[in-house]
């Protein structure tokens, strides 16, 4: 089975073309240009997008614009192909890929997105439970390292590959394929104009 | 035929449109009532609706014209002007479904989709001609020569005329969109009770930001409890200010170009008093002047297509190109 995997919900979008649980090749670029990526991905392994067999995306936490992106995407995809999707978290990706860390995303407006005890949560970057020694991961963690460090957490060097929600790991991660309009964003967040009466 | 998409503000739509202008289908979500509460457009929101609808209304384009996909040869999408958030969804569905077609995509710019919404079957309307575009984004008088294009002759300074509708109404405590709900008060009012400035901006630009301050002073210099009964008057004197503004701009314009022909685009379009003071004017059908998909495909029939997969990067942008 190939699946073609991406994420667009943080600055920095991943894909991948996995076959049977098998990395053909990975991509990190922009978001507008996921679909570059895709398609550069495909030519590699001498495929067609006809030949998918599902897309696994991530739904974020993040950057709404950026997750709409890729659901937008996905769920096209699914049309135009008549393949299955499957969501994936964004944040269980990047765990994924840094086994026992804990994952935290910039959610902008000096906050960010941790998951806690199964649910994505945002909080102030100096309200994230972290015990001496805790490992975070993903462009939170590096936008706040002195907050988190000082909390006694680790974070690895601001250029590790632990940082990016590499999009293997969605296509890894992802079981539950099925309908694409079942994949719905992870916004965590309400709209600002939604607020006051929320 | 064409698949047009178009998700620039707050429509979700989508169309078939065949080679020749003939609309095969026009779908329109229009989330009018999700926003009518903020009393106005909210991006974000705009946005994560269009994200649920972008994928149905394409799916119930083609029940309409009774096709499938096979039958698509060029995907058209608004790529701009636009809110950023709402174009990218509809521009990143669009991009992947032409990309897993290989079909050519062509990026369409809104203001000349409102145009071409007058290039559509039955009754097209042949270039050259002087053109109001109005709508709750845009006022713009545009000088057009052909089918595949227009240059901008005026634009407004402040405030699109259907926002000024939309403001308004608000003042006035009537519903939001707010052009519909003025135009139908007015018919009982008097225009002539007050005299609201038009704003006398110099060449074919347009100004309506005084206008809504002279009705906000006479909303509030109203007697205790006399809103009730002067309604009808404030929004007909209301209306007939912004309407006076717009067709002596484009009868200015159209003498200046020496155009005989003068047409109106854009949701504005559907304003009873505009239609009665340019009798002579080419209208789109009401349907094709509100947003909608079939004046996006309609457009891409005068634009060169980007060959599959050329269009991979093609970024959506806010402003006016
Ligand atoms: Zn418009």
């Amino acid at each position: 089975m190939d699946v073609l995997a991406f994420d667009t919900a943080t600055s920095v979008v991943t894909a991948a073309l996995v076959r049977d649980g098998q990395v053909l090749g990975e991509r990190v670029s922009r978001p507008v240009s996921v679909l570059e990526d895709a398609h550069a991905l495909l030519a590699g392994a001498g495929l067609v997008p006809a030949e998918l067999d599902a897309v696994a995306v991530g739904i974020g936490p993040g950057s709404f614009t950026g997750i709409r992106l890729g659901i937008a995407t996905a769920r096209a995809l699914a049309l135009a192909l008549d393949v299955p999707v499957a969501g994936v978290s964004t944040l269980r990706a990047l765990a994924a890929g840094a086994p026992g860390s804990l994952p935290v995303i910039d959610a902008k407006r000096r906050e960010v997105f941790v998951e806690l005890d199964g649910e994505p949560h945002v909080l102030a970057p100096a309200g994230v439970p972290v015990e001496p020694g805790t490992v975070c991961v993903g462009d939170g963690a590096v936008r706040y390292r002195a907050v988190l460090e000082a909390s006694g957490a680790e974070i690895p060097p601001d250029a590790s590959e632990l940082h990016v929600p590499r999009a293997c790991f969605h296509a890894l991660l992802a079981r539950d394929y099925g309908a694409a309009e079942r994949v719905e964003p992870l916004y965590v967040r309400i709209p600002d104009a939604d607020r006051a009466s929320a | 035929m064409i698949l047009g998409v178009e998700t620039s503000c707050d429509e979700t739509a989508a169309a078939l449109v065949t080679r020749g202008g003939e609309v095969l289908a026009n779908v329109v979500s229009s989330q009018a009532d999700l926003h009518a509460r903020y009393g106005g457009v909210v991006p974000e929101v705009a946005s994560r609706r269009h994200l649920e609808l972008v994928v149905p209304v394409v799916r119930e384009a083609l029940a309409e014209a009774n096709a499938t996909l096979d039958d698509i040869e060029t995907v058209a999408v608004t790529n701009g002007p636009g809110l950023i958030g709402a174009l990218l969804v509809g521009l990143s569905a669009a991009k992947a479904l032409a990309w897993a077609r290989r079909l050519a995509l062509v990026p369409v710019d809104h203001l000349h989709g409102h145009v071409a919404s007058l290039y559509l079957e039955p009754e097209p309307v042949e270039p050259p001609f002087a053109c109001l575009l109005a709508s709750g984004g845009h006022t713009l008088l545009l000088d057009v020569r052909d089918h595949g294009g227009y240059r901008v002759l005026g634009t407004t300074l402040d405030d699109a005329a259907g926002e000024a509708f939309d403001k308004g109404a608000r003042l006035l405590g009537l519903g939001y969109p707010g052009g519909a709900a003025i135009d139908r008060l007015a018919r009982e009012g008097d225009a002539e009770a007050y005299t609201f400035p038009v704003a006398r901006v110099p060449g074919l630009d347009f100004s309506f930001s005084g206008l809504k301050t002279a009705l906000l002073y006479a909303v509030r210099d109203l007697p205790h409890g006399e809103l009730e009964r002067r309604r009808p008057d404030l929004a007909a004197s209301y209306q007939r200010a912004i309407i006076r503004a717009l067709v002596e701009r484009v009868e200015a314009a159209a003498s200046r170009l020496g155009a005989e022909q003068v047409a109106v685009v854009g949701g504005v379009a559907a304003n009873s008093e505009l239609r009665a003071s340019l009798p002579a004017a080419a209208l789109a059908p009401l349907p094709l002047c509100t947003d909608n998909a079939a004046m996006i495909a309609s457009a891409a029939r005068f634009v060169e297509a980007i060959p599959w997969p050329g269009y991979l990067a093609v970024d959506a942008r806010a402003s006016a190109a």
